[in-house]
């Protein structure tokens, strides 16, 4: 180690070059009008030459849908009278609660509209920075929402059990909310106010265990409040339109990630039996096409249920479209699973984390952030390809609009509904589309 | 910069273990890939606090040998105990060398998706149960003797290599080892970073771990090492005090090998 002598004196003379402040390029939007396109000649035909096609190619489709367009009448002949060439949007206007709710009925929409804003309530505090076990919240919902949102939208007398779990995840919720407003307030969360109390008699995880008193709690004060509550029944055969889209897609989007996830891991495994259902259960779905799977779920689910049990069709093709997604999703895990480096599980075991462990916090984490774009990509199409269960006879938004063809008063128009479901599937779509976007910044930033 | 010797100490002395005790015993360790015999009868008893440096030429098995210690590898024959206790392919095994083993990488292997703290935390979590703060508090701890607790909110992705192998140093300690496996620690390495990962395995040594390395740094096999061994073809063919094995090995491979060593070094 003698020789540092030398490279430290030089170090000492040496004097480091002032630094700059970066290049920032700012052009304003005519500069980059100019950079981008009319940057040259060829440049510059170019962007005329599409402009014009765009101009040629929008103009009628403007002037059909919007200049021309007939937004009230109450008959298609009607339509034609006021405006011969132009689209006629009174149609999906006259029909547009059957395209939203189906043909459940007008009193009780509230319902509806009350279980999707608890969702959307329920997801809400996803986007808030203070918020820690966010994972716990998105699995509650996944868990209990559903009851909740099939006590509402289906009414009547769902049993005790199916009462006790709504009553439980509608506490989970107010719990939530409490939480969130003690956390910005800066104070203590409900549940830890029962922590001493509890240490004293269990010392371990106290903390969790005072969640959950008070979460009991709360459970039994909703029951108790809601006793006497009761709701119309209301038959799934009456779901439609834009409602039972979201049921389905929302469904399956939601059971998919775990089935694959399962599926993968299955796949994977060191035991034949798990390993070869799983091969079989993805190779023999994914062979198949979806339209298929679902005739075979109305003709064939009911030979594998004992006769005393009262299948409806919508819960047999959504079991259908949840294990045909989950087939697909599963080859998208494994893909991500298969990028993670042996190092990772070398070093997980090194520390002594088992098999869920190590796939719950160092394989799975990795893997799906890596699938992100994949994932949501399966989840935009699964939710497209819901359309489907129209042919088997589901009143779901596509069904819908095909139906306002048939009405007496509309009779041939097939155009306008089918552009506006467009318009409904575009947004939906570009919505999961950015947000899957952002969430994938999100979760990349600083790696 | 004095690491846990108390504590191994400490615990030593209430389990009311003699100084000498074994701490590894491996008899007759047989291990193939397919049909390539890659550990041949391999035996080797390691006592408490006793530092073993691995050297041998690549594809020698190495790697293998070590894996093999705290089950990342399994082998056909032969035993591996840890103080005194046979392991299994089973539960108690895995609980058995979590308690008592941690192994460093070549490549790191951090978590990424982690941040460094909660690289630390992740084991003494949720395997040894201790409430967050209190393994915060004891991670933070880990991180200052390495020399990182400035970085504790970085990704690994952020730090250099000598600061990820410290951390990598840091995680294993959260689980309180007493047997620490190094596999090339420093290989992967930029010159310049290599001693700082070799400052923080010298404390160990002298904080009274028990150490296993696979490494080629030969100062650092003089300073600490207890025992060298030198591997070839699967089998320890010369094991000594440094002196012995570094100075004046019996073998040609070894002699050989060391030259190749230290003439690639310098
Ligand atoms: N997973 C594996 N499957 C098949 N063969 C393997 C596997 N891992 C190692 N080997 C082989 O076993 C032999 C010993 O490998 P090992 O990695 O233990 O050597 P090493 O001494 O650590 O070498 P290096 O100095 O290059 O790290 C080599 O011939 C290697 O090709
Ligand atoms: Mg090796």
């Amino acid at each position: 180690m003698d020789s540092q002598a030398t490279p430290k004196t030089e170090l000492l003379n040496f004097i480091p070059s002032p630094s700059r402040p970066p290049v920032v390029i700012t052009h304003g939007f005519t500069g980059w009008l100019k950079k981008h396109l009319f940057g040259g000649f060829w440049n510059t035909l170019l962007t005329i030459a599409v402009f014009t096609l765009l101009y040629l190619l929008l103009k009628p489709f403007l002037e059909w849908s919007l200049v021309k367009a007939v937004w009230t009448a109450s008959s298609r002949r009607e339509c034609l009278s006021i405006s011969p060439d132009g689209a006629c949007w009174a149609a999906v206007i006259r029909w547009s609660n059957n395209l939203i709710y189906g043909r459940y009925p007008d009193p009780l929409q509230w319902r509806i509209n009350l279980g999707i804003g608890i969702g959307i309530i329920w997801l809400l505090p996803l986007a808030l920075k203070k918020i820690k076990h966010k994972i716990v919240i998105g699995l509650m919902a996944v868990v209990f929402y559903p009851f909740l949102a099939s006590y509402l939208f289906l009414g009547g007398d769902r049993g005790r059990l199916h009462y006790v779990i709504a009553s439980v995840a509608l506490a989970y919720l107010f719990m939530l909310y409490m939480n969130i407003i003690l956390i910005y307030l800066g104070k203590k969360q409900t549940g830890q106010y029962f922590e001493s109390l509890i240490e004293r008699f269990v010392p371990r995880r106290a903390d969790l265990l005072g969640h959950l008193t008070f979460l009991l709690i709360l459970s039994v004060l909703i029951a108790f409040i809601f006793r006497d509550f009761s709701l119309q029944d209301v038959s799934t055969d009456v779901w439609g339109g834009l409602f039972l889209t979201i049921i389905i897609s929302g469904f399956s989007i939601v059971m998919a990630l775990p089935i694959g996830i399962l599926l993968a891991l299955g796949r994977r495994s060191q035991m034949p039996v798990v390993r070869w259902f799983s091969i079989a259960t993805i190779e023999l779905v994914r062979s198949v096409p979806m339209i298929t799977v679902l005739f075979m779920s109305v003709t064939m689910m009911p030979l594998f249920f004992p006769n005393t049990m009262d299948l409806n069709k919508l819960a047999q093709v959504i079991i259908a479209v949840c294990i045909f997604a989950g087939a697909y999703m599963a080859e998208t895990v494994r893909g991500g699973l298969q990028a993670i480096p042996k190092g990772q599980f070398d070093a997980a075991k090194s520390i002594g984390l088992g098999y869920w462990y190590t796939m719950a916090f160092i394989i799975l984490p990795q893997a799906l952030r890596a699938m992100i774009p994949n994932i949501v990509t399966s989840f935009i199409s699964l939710f497209k390809d819901t359309t489907l269960v129209s042919i088997i006879g589901l009143f779901d938004l596509m069904l819908m609009a095909r139906n306002i063809s048939i009405d007496k008063n509309w009779f041939g128009l097939h155009t306008e509904p089918l552009v506006a479901i467009s318009v409904l599937f575009f947004i939906f779509c570009y919505t999961m589309s950015q947000y899957s976007q952002r969430l994938e910044r999100h979760l990349t930033k600083g790696r | 910069m004095i690491l846990n010797r108390e504590s191994v100490d400490r615990s030593s002395e209430k389990k009311g273990i003699a100084k000498a005790r074994t701490a590894i015993e491996i008899t007759g360790l047989n291990k193939w890939f397919g049909e390539l015999h890659v550990l041949k009868d391999v035996s080797l008893s390691v006592s408490e606090k006793e530092i073993i440096v691995i050297c041998g030429p690549s594809g020698s098995g190495k790697s293998t040998f070590i894996r093999c210690i705290n089950h990342l590898e399994n082998y056909q024959e032969g035993t591996v105990s840890i103080f005194g206790e046979k392991l299994e392919s089973n539960k108690k095994s895995a609980v058995l060398i979590r308690n008592n083993v941690g192994m460093l990488f070549q490549n790191f292997n951090l978590f990424p998706h982690l941040t460094i703290l909660q690289n630390c935390t992740l084991g003494p979590i949720w395997l040894r149960k201790i409430p967050e703060s209190e393994s915060i508090k004891q991670s933070m701890a880990l991180l200052d003797r390495v020399g990182i607790a400035a970085l504790a909110s970085k990704y690994p992705g952020q730090i250099s290599g000598g600061q990820q192998q410290r951390v990598a140093i840091a995680r294993s300690l959260a689980m309180e080892p007493r047997i620490m496996l190094f596999d090339e620690p420093t290989s992967a390495l930029d010159p310049e970073m290599i001693k700082e990962v070799l400052d923080v395995m010298i404390d160990l040594a002298e904080s009274g771990m028990t150490m296993m390395c696979v490494t080629h740094e030969m100062q650092f096999a003089h300073q600490v090492a207890d025992r060298v061994i030198f591997m070839a073809d699967g089998e320890i063919v010369e094991i000594g005090p440094p002196d012995q094995v570094l100075k004046n090995p019996k073998w040609d491979r070894t002699s050989q090998f060391l030259q190749h060593v230290l003439s690639h070094k310098s």
